[in-house]
């Protein structure tokens, strides 16, 4: 059996009164991408912080690579090892891009790769700029850069595209693809769905300091995503029985609506294969599969994001 | 060794950053930290002075440094830790593998190397304008800079280590700052207040040490001579240290 790089066991963190996590367990396993998905609050940055030893658990137990992120030796370890973008970190606003890459580089005694780290993270023409004249993008490139420099076994993003524009987001997709592809660990946590469903090979859906589901995107959103569903317009459109088998049917005069549990390509193809034998043309033609959106809705009971539009469904 | 001297070079170079990115890339910093300290000596040299501008300015002199001394550690120190703590950057520090003292060294190296600027400057333009004289023995004066430096840093550090938001921590590093100089011997003769007073002033470690570091440094007297003054200052900075030590938080 294969070690796993972080192994998370019933921890919870209270903070006063305030539970911010309350017995999750999960264990990653190196090479992979781990994502924590959830609302803001959810207790997904907490969790990643006592991965990383910013904050101690209150019980369970943390391991990294073996280590204990709450015990001092272990921690000292650790940090060489592992690398870190925290959210809203600001750095000092009159220092240059290029000073701070080399002074982190000193923090961590490598040579300063200056050039070639600001190439991947797009900051190539940005390195004489001070940080205060950065975007909040640029910023967080940069705080991307500083966490990959040392070249670390595992990486923990907290919210890493966060404000970033789409160039940026690109940029940080294609660096955690890049991560992937050399056998990097990485957890991060995020409230974009296409964040998780593209780049993670495990998602754990986290409320309210619970993990309440834990799988692959499309596991999940096979298990918990409801029926993917065709919608048309067909004018002298009749079942017929074997059509009548695909799932349930609605129609409203001409407009006409199926929702499928199987694979709804099979389903398309018999509608369309009767129309052309009824002779009948379909216009309007919609098809609705499934996302990560409708499971987490489902899991959750609440949309990812309150300012988020609501789940396309068929307004019949 | 390796690693010490892997430390030593992270510390000079850490340093060196904190000295261009908060004073020679700050007009504001340039002009609060020489400018006005040296047009204070002018005016209070002129507007103070009874008879000779000379003597004033040889109160001044110590005084204006030993202000600067209390706003390094307030402020320079203190306030500049909370905001760092509050803008999440001694969290990014703490998870780097350099021993986390290292940053406070150089913070305090920083302001440490920008107070001897300050120092130099004024006695430069005392000694070229005033004709003031630095009489006293060089080791003693940057010996007692050091303690000086040394109790205001570690009371300035209480500040970073008890205060969460960089809006109180520099309203209260202010408040400390300001009001303690003018109360403490900096600028005006504690004789000058009524005798209650005077001695209520002299159990502050402000005026314990810019007392010591004007007579060391401008009359010549021995450290000896203040002996009982060193001594409460060091149990200041101790005192500081261990409070700091008890309460101050990375993250």
């Amino acid at each position: 059996m294969i070690e796993p790089a972080i192994s998370v066991s019933r921890l919870v963190k209270r903070y006063g009164d305030v539970v911010a996590v309350d017995d999750i367990s999960f264990d990653v396993a190196p090479g992979t991408i781990f994502g924590l998905l959830g609302r803001n609050g959810a207790g997904k940055t907490t969790t990643l912080e006592t991965c990383i030893g910013l904050a101690a658990p209150t019980g369970g137990a943390v391991r990294v690579l073996g280590l204990d992120p709450a015990k001092r030796q272990d921690f000292d370890r650790l940090k060489r090892r592992m690398g870190v973008q925290l959210q809203a970190t600001s750095l000092p606003e009159k220092a240059k891009a290029r000073e701070i890459l080399d002074l982190y580089a000193a923090y961590y005694g490598v040579v300063p790769r200056t050039q070639e780290l600001a190439e991947r993270v797009g900051l190539e023409d940005k390195l004489d700029r001070f940080v205060g004249k950065m975007s909040g993008g640029e910023q967080q490139r940069l705080a991307l850069a500083l966490a990959l420099l040392h070249d670390p076994e595992v990486v923990f993003l907290d919210e890493p595209t966060a404000g970033m524009d789409a160039f940026g987001r690109r940029i940080l997709w294609g660096e955690v693809e890049r991560l992937r592809a050399r056998g990097k660990t990485l957890v991060l946590t995020t409230h974009y769905i296409e964040e998780a469903e593209r780049l993670c090979d495990e998602i754990c859906v986290v409320q309210a300091g619970r993990i309440v589901a834990r799988d692959t995107a499309a596991a999940l959103v096979a298990a918990y995503g409801g029926d993917a569903s065709i919608d048309f317009a067909a004018r002298g459109f009749t079942l017929e029985p074997a059509l009548e088998g695909l799932g349930r049917w609605t129609h409203a005069g001409e407009r006409w609506q199926v929702s499928v549990q199987a694979e709804a390509g099979h389903a398309l193809g018999a509608i369309v294969a009767h129309a052309n034998a009824l002779g009948v043309a379909i216009d309007d033609l919609d098809l609705h599969r499934p996302g990560l959106e409708d499971a987490f809705l489902a899991i959750t009971g609440e949309p990812l994001d309150d300012d988020a539009a609501a789940p396309a469904g068929l307004a019949a | 060794m390796t690693r010490i001297a892997l430390v030593l070079r992270v510390l000079l170079a850490q340093t060196r950053a904190n000295f261009i990115w908060y004073f020679l890339r700050d007009g504001e910093m340039i002009f609060w930290s020489l400018a006005i300290p040296v047009f204070f000596l002018f005016i209070f040299s002129f507007a103070l002075g009874g008879g000779s501008t000379r003597q004033t300015s040889t109160f001044l002199i110590p005084g204006l440094i030993g202000a600067q001394v209390l706003s390094s550690g307030f402020w320079g120190v203190g306030a500049m830790l909370a905001t760092f703590r509050e803008k999440k950057l001694l969290r990014r520090i703490y998870l780097t593998p350099i021993p986390p003292w290292t940053f406070f060294a150089s913070l305090v190296l920083y302001r440490m190397s920008l107070l001897a600027l300050q120092a130099l400057v004024l006695a430069l333009v005392g000694g070229l304008v005033f004709h003031v004289h630095v009489v006293g023995n060089p080791g003693s004066i940057a010996l007692v800079l050091l303690l000086g430096a040394a109790t205001f840093v570690s009371l300035g550090t209480v500040i970073g280590a008890l205060v969460r938001s960089t809006e109180s921590a520099n309203n209260i590093a202010s408040v400390l700052t300001v009001p303690l100089a003018f109360l403490s011997d900096a600028y005006i003769p504690i004789d000058r207040f009524p005798a209650a007073i005077g001695n209520a002033l002299r159990l502050l470690p402000s005026t314990q040490f810019i007392d010591t570091f004007r007579g060391v440094a401008m009359y010549g007297d021995s450290l000896a001579h203040y002996a009982g003054w060193i001594a409460l200052l060091c149990l200041w900075a101790l005192a500081g240290t261990a409070v700091s030590a008890r309460y101050f938080r990375w993250v």
